[in-house]
């Protein structure tokens, strides 16, 4: 079943284009990644299934919905949760403090509270280092630290898709292995949908999944990550050879 | 030992004005320059419309058990009423544009406050069994400047009890830092908002109940000379640090009841030159403020 | 960018200024040919305001930085107006302080409001030096700061200023030629500067404040250069003021001269010349249509009066519905020119709308 259904999305920022007439569909459990080069509008799209830069044109459904224009509040509430990119953690709260933000979502329903602890035991098991220096302003951890954090935050709200964008940036090698290897397990062990957005398709080579190119605004490719190898197609997409 | 008071009681004045400006500039990155004529409007709200210059008090004789909560709320409701007919309609406005929005509003709750009680100021008597004084350590001292002071500590330890503690508090703490990112965490931005309305216009009620029982008029340009040291306590604290905007507060409160007693008699009059010109040093040294806030950075 | 030279700048702008004159000098003919005496003052005050809006424009408009002080320069410039033009014997009875020298001199009003703009420049340089170290709010702030400190002094400097009493004996000049003379004026020098070198290094500082800064521009000292510039024009509004009215008092140039000048500006488009005049009329057009209800409208054999205060409060709720329709106020960013509106955007900006280039 699709969960997420993208249909001639456009977005813009005051005149400029940075998405022009994009469509996919993503089925729950699904991992996709999205690549493609600088200015290619991975980041924009992102924030437009999230709410937070209403697409100019073009609908998007979740979950059966028409979420178009919605309130990335309203949004995040039917089970979308974006990390954005530059690990914006509030630096000023701790960490423990940060992964509660997303928990109040959930304050109607009863059993709240206790939901919350075990959500945060989870959180704990997955990143331990988190729960170590659980009282430490977020703003004083090291930027692998806020990577996590900012994932586990995501996790915190319960989401049926987590939207990230960009989680190996800055991070080291051994780090991003880590992370991945976590969202891999989640994804297993919650149905969790993944969309992830990666600079290179290296990481979709090695983790497997769907990857959609784009270059420009627009899809160039989208098709299975290890079948598409180092096609043509990638490097046309990434030092503008081809068409385009 | 009558410095130390004044300074704190003065000061008391400030670091509760600069904390409702700070709680709104925190969520929504207004300048609220209508809080002074809240605070006017939440003490007004106790008496008859009416053009004398003696008050006709109405809600005025209630017990101070109702007659507090009375002012808090009537300072909450008129905050939050701003925010839902006015501010609600300028969010994707510049903040020079809400700036002089909320200038506009501030205009028509003073003229509104005009139309029916005149410029005149009026005599009040509020609680008038705290004007004796009290000694303390051999200090004769206002009772009422005492309790302005422990107002104010309890009213800060219970706003820091709210922000810490509570889910809402964590919440409106997060949507100061970065309001985006609670949003897509699922905060409902137009409830936390309307909270710091609430909380702030609160604040400008308490900053008038004192105002008015100190000095036992009211007028409505009462709000205005608070404000405008309020507004420069909160820049120097640090535009949305709330902490800041609290010792920015105090600071200013120590500054003028210094400069007071210390200055020479001929540039006495001139003492709030000297602030001023202190303000503009502060800022020069410490462009981001004393306490630099998170996330006032950049909004886009 | 590198097209715009000040003097092909100067050829494709100059319909802006000639067509703001032509409307001030409308306005003027139209209250002269009423022979009305209050219609004939009303136009005095919209002049002057035109003044202020235009001189806290070229600041304001070019910089970007908000400014709460310059209601200060006009403070200045009114009370050196009323020090050089106040005939000797008032001087000595209500501001005995005054060196001997100033005490003595009596000067025509325009020498005096020429003066005045050159003290008040002189104070904004001043001012002016330190202050533009700052930027964004902590600006704004210093600057309220600045009208907060000119404001304390002019208070309580009983000798020299009066202090809160009246300074009264101001020659009070009734004709309407200098103000709109002064208007235009102001007009014409808020152009000059905004085709300058200056004010287009200051507008891409606006703009662009990492590009501009990378090319090689030092935003302090264009900003210094505005605000100079913009305190004289402030200055000689303020001193024609004082001949407005003949009576000055500090709190006459205290926050509701700065709100009402700073609404005007913001309500017509703080980034547009035109935005100021038009801010202006309008709005000052607004205000006397109210008042002119306050005062009684006979319909019949009844006569309708709105109550006091409530002109001040349609003002206010006009200005939060203007701003909440058009936040960037009336001009938003464009200028009145022969054709139409023409938005004043950079030429290079990547997805740019095709503008209509000469």
């Amino acid at each position: 079943m699709s969960l997420l259904v993208l249909s001639n999305v456009t977005i813009r920022y005051d005149r400029l284009t940075a998405v022009r007439n994009v469509a996919f569909t993503l089925s729950e459990g699904e991992i996709l990644f999205i690549t493609g080069p600088n200015g290619a509008g991975k980041s924009s799209l992102l924030r437009a299934i999230a709410g937070v830069t209403p697409p100019a044109g073009g609908r998007i459904d979740f979950a059966g919905a028409d979420i178009t224009g919605r309130a990335p509040e309203d949004i995040a509430r039917m089970g979308i949760s974006l990390v954005p990119e530059g690990r914006e953690v509030f630096g000023g709260l701790t960490i423990e403090e940060n992964l509660m933000v997303g928990t109040g979502m959930h304050a109607q329903t009863r059993k709240w509270r206790s939901r919350a602890v075990s959500e945060l035991d989870a959180v704990y098991a997955t990143f331990p280092i988190l729960k170590d220096r659980r009282h430490t302003q977020a703003g004083l951890l090291s930027g692998g630290q806020q990577q996590m954090l900012v994932i586990g935050r995501a996790l915190m709200t319960n989401p049926r898709l987590i939207a990230i964008d960009e989680p190996s940036l800055g991070l080291a090698p051994n780090i991003t292995d880590q992370v991945y290897e976590r969202l891999i397990a989640l994804r297993a062990h919650r149905a969790l949908t993944l969309l992830i957005v990666e600079q290179s398709a290296t990481r979709a080579q090695m983790v497997g999944g769907r990857v959609i190119l784009m270059r420009g605004g627009e899809v160039l490719l989208d098709g299975d990550a290890r079948a598409m190898g180092q096609s043509d197609a990638i490097n046309a997409a990434y030092f503008g050879f081809g068409e385009h | 030992m009558q410095t130390l008071f004044d300074a704190l009681s003065l000061g008391s004045l400030y670091a509760l004005g600069a904390l409702g400006i700070a709680l709104i500039f925190g969520v929504m990155r207004l300048v609220n320059f209508a809080h002074g004529d809240v605070i006017s409007f939440a003490i007004f709200a106790l008496l008859w419309p009416s053009i004398d210059a003696v008050a006709v008090v109405f809600a005025g004789y209630l017990p101070w058990f109702l007659l507090i909560p009375f002012v808090l709320l009537m300072g909450a409701g008129l905050a939050v009423l701003s925010e839902l007919v006015v501010f609600r309609r300028f969010r994707r406005a510049s903040p020079a544009t809400m700036m002089i929005a909320s200038f506009a509003l501030g205009f028509v709750i003073r003229y509104f406050l005009l139309m029916l009680f005149s410029s005149r100021p009026k005599s009040i008597s509020l609680l008038p069994s705290l004007s004796q004084p009290v000694e303390i350590l051999g200090a004769r001292i206002p009772l009422l400047q005492v309790i302005t002071i422990v107002a104010t500590i309890l009213i800060l330890l219970a706003l820091t009890a709210f922000l810490r503690r509570t889910r809402f508090g964590l919440e409106m703490r997060a949507a100061a830092e970065n309001f985006t990112m609670a949003r897509v965490l699922g905060v409902r931005a137009n409830r936390v908002i309307l909270g710091a309305f609430a909380l702030s216009g609160a604040l400008a009620a308490a900053i008038g109940l004192i105002l008015a029982s100190q000095t036992g008029t009211v007028d409505i340009q009462m709000g205005a000379a608070v404000m405008l040291m309020a507004f420069i306590a909160t820049v120097i604290g640090g535009l949305g640090s709330l902490s800041g905007a609290v010792l920015a507060g105090f600071l200013l409160g120590a500054a003028s009841v210094v400069m007071q007693t210390s200055l020479p008699i001929d540039a006495r009059p001139f003492r709030d030159a000297f602030v001023y010109g202190a303000v503009i040093l502060v800022l020069i040294f410490r462009p981001q403020g004393l306490i630099a806030a998170r996330g006032t950075k950049e909004r886009v | 960018m590198a097209a715009r030279t000040p003097a092909s700048a100067a050829r494709r702008t100059i319909a802006t200024p000639v067509i703001l004159a032509l409307i001030l000098l409308g306005l003027a003919l139209l209250a002269v040919g009423s022979g009305s005496r209050p219609f004939n003052q009303t136009m005095i005050d919209i002049f002057l305001r035109v003044v202020l809006a235009v001189g806290l424009y070229i600041f304001v408009g070019n910089s970007g930085v908000m400014s709460f002080g310059h209601i200060g320069f006009t403070c200045l410039g009114a009370y050196a107006a009323a020090w050089l033009t106040m005939p000797p014997m008032m001087k000595q009875t209500l501001l005995p302080g005054l060196p001997g020298w100033l005490m003595e001199t009596q000067l025509p009003y325009w020498a005096g409001a020429v003066i005045a703009a050159c003290w008040a420049a002189g104070w904004a340089a001043l001012f002016g030096k330190i202050l533009m170290r700052l930027s964004g709010i902590a600006a704004s702030i210093a600057t309220f700061a600045m009208l907060a400190m000119i404001n304390t002094v002019y208070s309580n400097w009983e000798t020299v200023t009066g202090a809160t009493s009246s300074v009264v004996g101001i020659p009070i000049i009734r004709s309407i030629w200098p103000y709109l003379i002064a208007a235009v004026v102001a007009v014409f020098i808020a152009w000059g500067h905004a085709i300058s070198r200056a004010g287009l290094a200051l507008r891409a500082a606006r703009d662009e404040p990492t590009a501009a800064a990378a090319s090689g521009i030092d935003i302090a000292r264009q900003r210094l250069i505005a605000f100079v510039i913009s305190g004289a024009v402030m200055g000689m509004g303020g001193a024609l003021f004082a001949h407005s009215i003949g009576v000055v008092t500090p709190d006459t140039f205290y926050l509701t001269l700065t709100f009402t000048t700073l609404s005007m500006l913001v309500v017509g488009g703080i980034g547009s010349l035109s935005g100021a005049v038009l801010g202006v009329v309008i709005l000052s057009g607004l205000i006397q249509g109210l008042r002119w209800l306050e005062a009684g409208v006979s319909i019949g054999a009844t006569t309708f009066a709105i109550p006091n205060g409530l002109q001040e409060i349609t003002l206010g709720i006009v200005m939060i519905v203007i701003l909440a329709h058009r936040p960037a106020g009336i001009m938003a960013n464009s200028e009145l020119n022969w054709r139409r509106a023409r938005p004043e955007i950079p030429d290079d900006v990547p997805g740019n709308m095709p503008t209509n280039k000469e």
